[in-house]
């Protein structure tokens, strides 16, 4: 068993009396009586002493009850203040007459008839009066009768007072008759000590391991960014190229180049966030318009009606990264073109737990000779597997810009089938115009979606407005929902 | 989204078939289960396939989907001798006119329910909101043909319907309810679209209400249907889409003369589709005649034309069907999504991570090593935050939104400092110190570039800390920068300083002002920095940026 110093102090300080109280200690430790109870109860703990905590009540006088010490209570000098009897107005004058008729009536001292005030019955001191000239006498008083009465009038108050004893235990004795070195422990080493190699010879002090440290708390990435690198990472691993882009994009790239008719609910501003800004069209955009008034050089009818180029050149923030999907294949013609964005997009809805106006968003596009519906299906289930997702399942949807559509579903414990991001072949109509001669498949998410399955969020809000305590107490490796 | 509610009784007495099969095998044609009750289903189904928004639409594809009559259905009409003329002086205001008449209906509560459901979705899906095409159903027998579509002067006056007393055109916009609803789309007309009969009494003021004269009840036997709108082929959908399920239903579609064409024909679209190209989109094998049972299916009448070609018959009430490619999603529902066998390509690339994720991750790496902890603050804020608790002037490149959705939200963010300010205020009950950073997008005359901040909040922070940590910051992502006293309004006078690169202030660091803190409701001393790492060599410009000021 190895003591602390203070410890095997606190044994010798102990030996002549055996026992004693904390302040008596601390005084002949020449330490804070606090330090001395602290050493005791690690001494407690390995049965060298025994310490006793004893919680006595006592009474001091408050303000008030200052100002009658050594007068007595106030119905007491009043009572004292005349004879027999007195005529009520007359007694009123007293200073203390408010507060001492009511309790000399209540004590049945006097009786009042007629505006007389008559001594009555026995008027002996009563216990309150009593413990009231002790505290008077000594400042302080225990506990005892009349205190409870004296309590509730306020006229003196309650300290609690704690005072520890103690005593050295048998084995405490044999530690202390086998004898205690009292050489000082060496906390931190310092540089002499370590070269002259004194160190050696310290008594090193030993820490109690079962006692946790002080809590740190490292720099950490995000828990929400982290699973952004982690989606991330699992793209690059299947050979996909990056892209980045821009928030602010003209209706044209965000809508039209996507085949989105100019009269779709979404493009109302109702759901989408509209700027004052405009954006020229690029070079080559007739190609789009024809798509949409008739379909172009395809098999497509297109929308019909007639295409504005007023519409296409409103800017909005981007509703989502497909818009840079598309631009990078206006740019990258030549197959095979593998790339994937993760952005934030925009929807004008009001934020609750479920719904934000922004939100990042996911986009893989793979566009190569002879890609069909098979490969889509074969990226999505190897997407969704390296993400954890083992099982997924696929259903017909609709996106205006992917033809034919999917809507993944992954089976997640406890909520069964969850529908999670959608997908699909671009349209002909979409590549046609960019002159992108072969299939492009599609998919993208919602990745707030996968951050409440996998940080087990309720309110997305907490991923853009996020509590310290939850990042510093969110594991960076292992936590799993 | 339109939701449909399916009574299962009437689906089963239309398809045959028992409801767990239909619970079952309806998301697998293309639909969302809303909710399963206990006499009902809630299916939520496509824009592209209003034909699906009644129960009689929905059992004439299953029935086709599970193989219980297969191929297009066939709709006769025959003539009913009524005529429809469209006044000239509709030309600008709404000029298209659909119509019909639908006899022997039988209609009972839960049926008239259905109907204005189908009307509703229609006017959603494919009315856009009533713009281009609104329908109207009346009791043809409580009217005399012929019939009148008219531009009409604004005091003239009828009896709308859910009304007892006649109100002029001007008063249902401002008074009816439909009317204060749907006004802007008739309101900047000097004249207003009416239909009336022989004897000028008013059917319907489209795209508005309908008159209380024809109001539809279970009394009802026969139907005038108008659809009018601003497109043509929208407003022949939503008559197709209409009469063809009241057809399945057990009533008879007669047609309407209007302005001297009869109409509908109830007539299918003809398109000739390569085999070939379908089955290598969908990637799997397919003879001409596999083709056409997966298409007979889905309700398209479907020969082979050839060895390599097929002829299809698109019925009527398809909207969707634009392009091959159309049809050639049919034949992979028809195949069952469940059949595919996935497979990865097995083409090789090279991925590449983009270069501002590169530089980003480096500035997060720096920060988390300075023991900040990361935030992802929202990137649209408002004045306050951004710049009047900073005490900073508002940038003039600051992104407004037109048409915010609440005071939070008004501007798109130019700088992350005073988000994480903001963050320190949400954090305030959390153990001190905090130390906050946060690298993301900001917009500034409409490019996008990131920036990285940092916050530093406890009793101790000071210049020295916000310089020290701005000085690592920049000597490790190797920013060629000097540093001089900065101006910023948002640090203290003489405790700030800039960071510059090539006579460009990109960046800045000091203590924070303390009626900033105060702005944000903190106590203690906080240390910040913000850079544009746009600074940083070899930083890329993002492609299709606009070009500033292009207004």
């Amino acid at each position: 068993m190895e003591l602390t110093l203070n410890e095997k102090r606190l044994l010798v300080a102990l030996e002549p009396a055996g026992s004693a109280d904390a302040a008596t200690l601390a005084d002949m430790m020449d330490t804070r009586r606090e330090a001395v109870v602290q050493y005791a109860n690690l001494a407690g703990e390995r049965g060298l002493v025994d310490v006793e905590r004893h919680v006595s009540r006592r009474y001091t006088l408050t303000g008030e009850g200052r100002n009658y010490a050594g007068r007595g209570l106030p119905e007491r000098q009043v009572f004292e203040s005349f004879k027999d009897e007195i005529p009520m107005r007359s007694l009123q004058a007293h200073p203390l007459a408010k507060i001492a008729i009511g309790w000399m009536r209540k004590k049945g001292w006097i009786t009042i008839r007629g505006g007389i005030v008559q001594k009555a019955g026995d008027a002996s001191y009563g216990p309150d009066e009593t413990a009231f000239a002790l505290a008077g006498e000594n400042g302080t008083i225990e506990d005892g009768e009349g205190i409870a009465d004296l309590l509730r009038r306020g006229l003196v108050q309650e300290e609690e007072a704690v005072t520890y004893t103690i005593s050295i235990t048998p084995r405490g004795r044999e530690l202390l008759a086998a004898g205690l070195d009292l050489q000082e422990e060496v906390g931190t080493l310092t540089r002499d000590q370590i070269l002259s190699g004194t160190w050696r010879d310290l008594p090193l002090r030993r820490y109690d391991v079962t006692k946790l440290p002080r809590r740190a708390y490292p720099g950490k990435i995000h828990p929400y960014q982290r699973l952004l690198d982690e989606m991330r990472r699992v793209l690059l691993d299947m050979g996909f190229t990056e892209i980045a882009g821009g928030i602010v994009q003209s209706s044209f790239w965000n809508f039209d180049a996507l085949f989105q008719p100019q009269d779709h609910p979404a493009r109302e501003m109702q759901d989408t966030f509209f700027l004052g800004e405009r954006w020229p069209l690029p070079a080559g955009y007739e190609r789009v318009r024809n798509m949409h008034e008739h379909g172009g050089e395809t098999s497509s009818t297109g929308w019909g009606g007639v295409w504005s180029i007023e519409k296409a050149e409103q800017c909005v923030l981007r509703t989502h990264t497909t818009c840079l999907s598309i631009q990078h294949l206006a740019e990258h013609k030549k197959p095979p073109v593998k790339a994937f964005g993760i952005g934030r997009v925009y929807r004008r809805e009001a934020t609750d737990p479920t719904h934000l106006a922004e939100f990042e968003q996911l986009e893989g596009i793979v566009m190569d000779e002879g890609v069909n519906f098979r490969h889509l299906l074969g990226f999505l289930k190897e997407f969704y597997a390296k993400m954890g997702f083992e099982k997924v399942r696929f259903r017909p949807g609709y996106f205006p810009y992917t033809e034919p559509s999917v809507e993944p579903e992954v089976y997640v414990d406890g909520l069964g089938w969850v529908e999670l991001g959608g997908a699909g072949i671009f349209r002909q109509e979409v590549t046609a115009p960019f002159g992108i001669e072969h299939p492009v498949l599609a998919w993208g998410l919602g990745i707030s979606r996968v951050a409440m399955l996998r940080l087990g969020l309720r309110d997305l809000r907490h991923l853009y407005r996020s509590d310290v305590e939850w990042i510093r107490q969110m594991p960076i490796y292992g936590w799993r929902r | 989204m339109a939701v449909i509610t399916l009574a299962y009784r009437y689906l089963e007495r239309l398809t045959g078939i028992g409801r767990e099969t239909i619970i079952e095998r309806i998301p697998m044609i293309g639909a969302d289960i809303e909710r399963i009750e206990e006499d009902h289903l809630d299916v939520e189904f496509f824009p592209d396939r209003p034909d699906l928004y009644s129960a009689e639409g929905v059992a004439r594809a299953m029935r086709g989907f599970l193989g219980i009559e297969e191929g297009m259905p066939v709709y006769s009409v025959r003539p009913s001798g009524i005529t429809f003329s469209v006044d000239p002086g509709l030309a600008d205001i709404r000029p298209c006119l659909g119509s019909a008449v639908i006899r022997n209906v039988d209609l009972d509560e839960e049926a008239i329910e259905s109907l204005m459901s189908l009307q509703e979705a229609l006017h959603w899906a494919i009315g856009r909101g009533r713009g281009k095409v609104a329908i109207g159903i009346h009791d043809l027998d409580a009217v005399t043909p012929p019939f009148r579509y008219i531009a009409s002067p604004r005091d003239r006056s009828f009896v709308p319907l859910d009304f007892d007393h006649e109100m002029t055109l001007d008063e249902i916009l401002t008074d009816h309810p439909k009317g204060r609803d749907y006004a802007r789309l008739v309101e900047r007309f000097q004249r207003f679209p009416l239909i009336i009969d022989a004897y000028d009494r008013v059917l319907s003021f489209p795209p508005i209400i309908n008159g209380e004269l024809t109001r539809v009840t279970t009394a009802t036997e026969n139907i005038l249907l108008d659809c009018t709108g601003t497109d043509r082929g929208a407003v022949m959908t939503a008559v197709n889409i209409i009469c063809t399920a009241f057809t399945e239903a057990g009533a008879a579609i007669e047609t309407v003369t209007v302005e001297g064409e009869e109409m509908p024909t109830l007539a299918p679209a003809e398109r000739i589709v390569s085999v070939e190209e379908c089955a290598s989109l969908l990637g799997i094998s397919l003879s001409p005649e596999y083709m056409t049972d997966l298409l007979a299916r889905m309700r398209f009448g479907a020969e082979a034309d050839g060895d390599s070609r097929i002829r299809v018959l698109v019925p009527c009430y398809r909207a969707d069907i634009l392009h091959d490619w159309d049809i050639f999603e049919d034949v992979a529902i028809a195949y069952g999504f469940e059949n595919f066998d996935a497979v990865l390509p097995t083409t090789s690339t090279i991925a590449e991570e983009h270069l501002t994720t590169t530089i980003a991750g480096a500035a997060r790496s720096v920060m988390v090593g300075l023991g900040y902890i990361e935030m992802i603050p929202f990137t649209l804020t408002n004045d306050r935050v951004l710049y009047e608790n900073m005490q900073r002037v508002p940038s003039p490149g600051t992104l407004r939104l037109l048409h915010p959705i609440s005071e939070e939200q008004t501007i798109v963010r130019t700088d992350l400092l005073p988000l994480l300010m903001e963050m320190l205020q949400a954090n305030k009950h959390r153990e001190l110190p905090q130390r906050l950073f946060a690298v993301g997008d900001v917009v500034e005359d409409c490019a996008t570039y990131r920036r990285v901040a940092a916050v530093s909040i406890h009793p101790g922070a000071d210049f020295s800390e916000a310089y020290a940590a701005a000085d690592v910051l920049c000597r490790e992502l190797s920013l060629p920068c000097t540093v001089a006293e900065s101006t910023d309004p948002a640090f203290i006078d003489g405790r700030r300083g800039d960071i510059i690169v090539s006579d460009r202030i990109v960046g800045v660091f000091g203590e924070i002002h303390p009626p900033v803190l105060k702005a944000f409701d903190l106590e203690h001393p906080v240390a910040a920095l913000a850079l544009d790492l746009r600074a940083v060599q070899g930083y890329p410009a993002l492609p299709g940026t606009p070009s500033p000021g292009g207004r």
